[in-house]
């Protein structure tokens, strides 16, 4: 399975896209944060935390659309299911590659807590259980990008499909909607964000309820996208 | 050996490959031919255990290629139809994947008897159509595969490429048992020693290739008229 992640991280990073969109990332990452922290005037890295799930709602289909859109639409997928490879393993490289690129992108963003240790006093645990939370959020991310990306040909059809449910998801947790909701319904529904869940962790709790959530969401889109693989569409 | 017992396939309401059962034996070099929509790609797929059958069975070596696909994959190489590559990939880096997948050793060796040295730095994209080909080809020998399972594998070809990638596969049946599939009649009557027709998904001649020069044309006109 290495040559496999080895193949796709590769992949990512031969082309000139991949670092466009790494730099991107970083560039509006840090500078949110930076009007933050010199205009608002909060050292605090969690308005920081909270925009990254907005960031990363665009950052990670972009990065994914392609995984087996590509592959479908060149019909190399037909090269990939001819060698000695399972379609779990195919998926599951696939997985950590996007989440290797992830990483990468994520690591532009480490001057901001080094600034902040610079400028004020810092509470590692938080930051790091904020990082934590991020990398959870960027997996589940990823999970279902990769299933909408082995569901076409069409990578910007995968895109889209991937930027409206995580934007759909997103909003399910945020205080916009739950405003909107009547509070039974808003109770019921607001577990299933992903933003929920990953607040918990912005405030610096690790919670094992919202780690089963991210778990399971991971396991249950890359199993939807073996099953996808399974059915050779 | 390659069994194929009873086999069809179908996609929604066509059928695409209706009961259709051979066997092969060892060196042999099987022509496979058939009108385009014939079922002859859908066969070499059923084989390789990239689709499965509705009805039947396969038997390759021992191994079902619906259960047991990795098996069946580490003994078969295959060249697919259109031969799909990964263009932004170097040479090297392509054929060192594929033979890193198929545990190949000695895959700079396959490189250099299919004539590839002179290309391992190029990206796939700049090749041309011939070189491509080879590229497929050489990735298809890795892991030393007993069956060579080759779609079309002169398609687009000049006539000297095509005459090289021949004479290669005449030169690999000495020790393997290929099926390969053409369009192109004449290939079957200098390559291959067995020659199965398919017409609509069915099988409408399995035998021995026809001695007499134009015999193979002879022969796919009468059985696909009918």
């Amino acid at each position: 399975m290495k040559n496999l992640i080895k193949k796709e991280v590769s992949h990512y990073l031969n082309n000139p896209l991949g670092y466009i969109v790494i730099i991107l990332f970083g560039i509006f990452a840090n500078l949110f944060f930076v009007k933050d922290l010199f205009v608002v005037g909060s050292a605090s890295l969690r308005p920081f935390f909270l925009l990254l799930p907005w960031f990363l709602l665009v950052f990670i289909p972009a990065v994914s659309m392609r995984a087996f859109s590509e592959e479908k639409r060149n019909n190399t997928i037909e090269v990939l299911l001819t060698l000695p490879y399972l379609e779990t393993q195919i998926v599951l490289a696939k997985f950590f590659a996007v989440l290797t690129v992830f990483i990468i992108a994520l690591s532009l963003t480490l001057s901001l807590p080094f600034s902040l240790f610079l400028l004020t006093k810092i509470y590692l645990p938080e930051i790091l259980i904020g990082y934590l939370g991020t990398l959870f959020l960027g997996a589940s991310f990823s999970a279902i990008s990769l299933f909408f990306s082995s569901q076409t040909k069409n990578q910007v059809v995968a895109f889209l499909l991937s930027v409206i449910t995580l934007f759909f998801l997103l909003v399910l947790g945020s205080d916009f909607l739950a405003s909107y909701l009547p509070k039974i319904v808003q109770e019921f529904f607001v577990p299933f964000s992903p933003f929920y869940h990953f607040q918990n962790f912005i405030k610096g709790v690790f919670d094992f309820r919202s780690l089963f959530y991210f778990s399971s969401f991971v396991f249950l889109f890359l199993f939807l996208t073996v099953l996808e693989l399974e059915k050779r569409n | 050996m390659i069994i194929l017992s009873s086999v069809s396939k179908f996609f929604g309401q066509k059928k695409a490959v209706d009961n259709i059962s051979f066997k092969t034996k060892e060196g042999e070099i099987i022509g496979f031919l058939g009108p385009n929509g014939a079922g002859k790609t859908t066969t070499m797929r059923l084989i390789l255990g990239y689709l499965k059958p509705d009805v039947g069975k396969i038997n390759i070596n021992g191994f079902n290629p619906v259960d047991n696909r990795i098996n069946v994959l580490k003994q078969t190489g295959y060249l697919p139809e259109n031969n799909p590559l990964y263009l932004d990939m170097r040479v090297f880096e392509y054929l060192s994947f594929v033979a890193c997948a198929k545990n190949e050793k000695n895959w700079q060796n396959i490189a250099k008897e299919v004539g590839l040295l002179e290309v391992l730095n190029k990206k796939i994209e700049e090749l041309s159509r011939g070189f491509k080909q080879r590229v497929g080809l050489a990735a298809s020998l890795f892991g030393n595969p007993k069956y060579l399972v080759l779609d079309e594998p002169t398609s687009g070809l000049d006539p000297l490429e095509q005459e090289k990638i021949r004479s290669l596969i005449k030169k690999l049946g000495q020790k393997k048992t290929i099926i390969f599939s053409t369009h192109i009649l004449s290939e079957v009557e200098a390559v291959a020693n067995r020659l199965i027709i398919i017409h609509k998904g069915k099988i409408v001649y399995d035998g021995k290739k026809p001695k007499e020069k134009g015999g193979v044309e002879k022969l796919f006109k009468l059985k696909v008229k009918n």
